[in-house]
């Protein structure tokens, strides 16, 4: 294939993924300084409006929102296609973003009109950012396991968005069938499973192998990652809602596909190039260690030889909190530094000096962040285990800290767009043409 | 000269897939994806000879990554003929791919960014397309398509043409434009 080019509409505006991930972080941050003060209602059960408002601050304030923003910066460079419009990923951005925060507060206060009308706003973002995907990849020509993982885990959204649609309704009218609690379940597994776990293991197929200078990984751990997403996630999610005997089934397959990610993970960090690991990555590759814990307590979920609110609670954080967050964290560290050199610098680069990547961001920062946010998920699930409101609130103050240290690491990145934090042309470490 | 290596003499000449790129070339056409396809092709015992009118240096390096060991022969001044064999016995490149192979041969700098990582491709592309003569084309080779690359090629004038040779090996022509007559 020859032609010339994409031209310069080809390249999204750096400010779009960054408002996207500015964003999330702050979610993150809220999220995790919550979890002290909200430390006796995480004690007892989940189903609790708080804590319910907790959950979707996660989830879609920082996951979502981290995973929408990431898509718009790496879907152009993995899979080598322009956005189909980015006038539409920024209407979408602040109808998300205020549907977001409407859903969060309703649920914290306990209001359901409210939250259905905010939901609605929800689902209006994600239907425009799934159809701007939609148009994006239909111009793919090879449908290389990334791009199969990214529209497995757009659809995944979208049911996962009408689900919870459905659920807020509920609240009102009450007409779904089953059981609330079955219900809930798989609202949370379609979220976690149809949507997050192919998003990660999408982009961990193109963007690790680039960031760890390892080839990229092939064989079996590809197919069985997508087909046991593909028959592990339907069978999770119809087996809570109703057919009991699918559950076990549909978690071994889910538990086949991740046993595949690890494998495919741990084969590029040991075929890596790369001598030395910056904190990101190390956020990575901690961030997939935790898939075996979540994936341990899930499966003993599965066979019901663990069960109850303590249980779930730990295995929602070991998740949520520790496999996908911190390789979130992981990502970010790389990504935002990236567009924001890439916004201020490469326009100089070969005219002027420039500073490196490296120089941008603040690695005591980082490091801080890394000991406080995996010490702090490990201690919150560990804390939510046993059920004590004073062990949930230390841990809390620890994930708190982390969070914090993450977020000043952000922004000591995000100070050189603004005029008075570029470093100066003779700054050490840059480079001249 | 050195001698002919010993790998190379275990190759018989009926594994020996001749390729001639001297007209090509004298008709000012880039023959670098038939080399890379016919490369492509080759069995493992099997040896590419290639005729040139100079010695392939870029070509070199390139094969090099791809386990390839050479061996060349200059029968005259515009007429090399090189050997490009599998060697396991060779030592592998220095570097593991975390700098960018340069070379330059005539009107032509091949720039080999693979391996490299985000963004050092681009710093190293548009450094060198500072120090770019007038007519001297820049061939660039990449992992992928460089999306982020093209809006600063674009802003600084330059043109650019995107070749996928095969999966994981994208070649990129810069070139600037002819000045207006």
């Amino acid at each position: 294939m020859s032609g010339p080019g994409p031209s310069a509409g080809s390249a999204p505006s750096p400010t779009l993924p960054l408002s996207y991930l500015v964003t999330a972080v702050a979610a993150f941050v809220l999220a995790c300084a919550a979890v002290p003060a909200l430390a006796p209602e995480l004690a007892g059960h989940y189903y609790h409006p708080r804590l319910a408002a907790l959950a979707h601050t996660v989830t879609l304030g920082w996951i979502t929102l981290s995973i929408l923003g990431a898509s718009y910066q790496l879907i152009p460079i993995v899979l080598a296609r322009p956005i189909w419009s980015q006038r539409l990923a920024r209407w979408q951005f602040w109808i998300l973003a205020v549907g977001i925060a409407g859903m969060v507060s309703h649920f914290y206060i306990g209001r359901w009109p409210g939250l259905l009308m905010a939901a609605v706003m929800v689902g209006a973002g994600v239907a425009m950012h799934v159809v701007n995907v939609a148009m994006t990849l239909s111009s793919v020509e090879r449908w290389r396991l990334t791009a199969r993982f990214i529209a497995m885990a757009f659809t995944g959204l979208g049911l996962t968005v009408l689900f919870g649609l459905l659920l807020a309704a509920d609240r009102l009218w009450k007409f779904l069938p089953g059981g609330f609690f079955p219900t809930l379940h798989a609202h949370f597994h379609l979220a976690l499973l149809g949507f997050v776990a192919p998003a990660v293991m999408g982009v961990a197929a193109r963007v690790y192998p680039m960031f760890l200078l390892a080839p990229e990984p092939s064989g079996w751990p590809e197919r069985v990652q997508f087909w046991g997403l593909a028959l592990g996630v339907p069978g999770v999610v119809t087996g809570l809602l109703g057919v009991p005997a699918l559950v076990v089934p549909g978690a071994i397959a889910v538990a086949a596909a991740s046993a595949a990610h690890l494998t495919w993970v741990s084969r590029m960090a040991r075929d890596r190039k790369r001598p030395a690991l910056d904190w990101g990555l190390r956020f990575v590759l901690t961030g997939s260690a935790f898939l075996i814990a979540a994936g341990t307590v899930g499966l003993g979920l599965a066979f019901d030889l663990l069960s109850g609110p303590r249980a779930a609670l730990a295995y929602a954080v070991l998740a949520l909190g520790g496999w996908v967050s911190l390789t979130i964290v992981g990502m970010m560290l790389k990504i935002i530094p990236f567009l924001v050199w890439y916004r201020i610098y490469s326009p100089q680069v070969g005219r002027v000096p420039v500073p490196t990547l490296a120089r941008l961001g603040w690695p005591a920062a980082e490091a801080l962040a890394y000991a406080l946010l995996t010490g702090g998920v490990a201690a919150v699930a560990a804390a939510l285990a046993v059920g004590d409101a004073r062990l949930i609130g230390a841990a809390g103050v620890i994930l708190a800290a982390g969070a914090l240290c993450f977020a000043a690491a952000v922004a000591r990145v995000l100070y050189h767009m603004a005029p008075s934090g570029r470093r100066p042309a003779a700054a050490a470490g840059a480079r001249t043409a | 000269m050195a001698d002919r290596p010993q790998a190379l003499r275990r190759i018989t000449e009926a594994n020996e897939v001749h390729l001639d790129v001297r007209e090509d070339i004298r008709r000012g056409q880039d023959p670098f994806a038939r080399i890379m396809a016919t490369v492509k092709a080759l069995g493992p015992e099997q040896a590419l000879v290639l005729r040139a009118p100079f010695e392939p240096v870029p070509l070199l390096a390139v094969l090099r990554k791809r386990g390839f060991a050479h061996w060349a022969l200059q029968s005259a001044p515009d007429d090399w003929t090189v050997w490009f064999y599998r060697d396991p016995s060779a030592p592998a490149e220095a570097g593991g791919g975390a700098r960018a192979a340069a070379s330059t041969e005539g009107d032509m700098a091949v720039l080999d960014v693979r391996g490299l990582e985000p963004p050092e491709p681009m710093v190293q592309i548009l450094e060198r397309l500072d120090t770019l003569r007038p007519g001297q084309r820049l061939v660039v080779l990449h992992e992928r398509r460089p999306m982020l690359l093209y809006p600063q090629l674009d802003e600084r004038g330059f043109l650019h043409d995107t070749e996928e040779v095969e999966p994981g090996l994208v070649r990129i022509v810069v070139r600037r434009p002819a000045p207006p007559s």
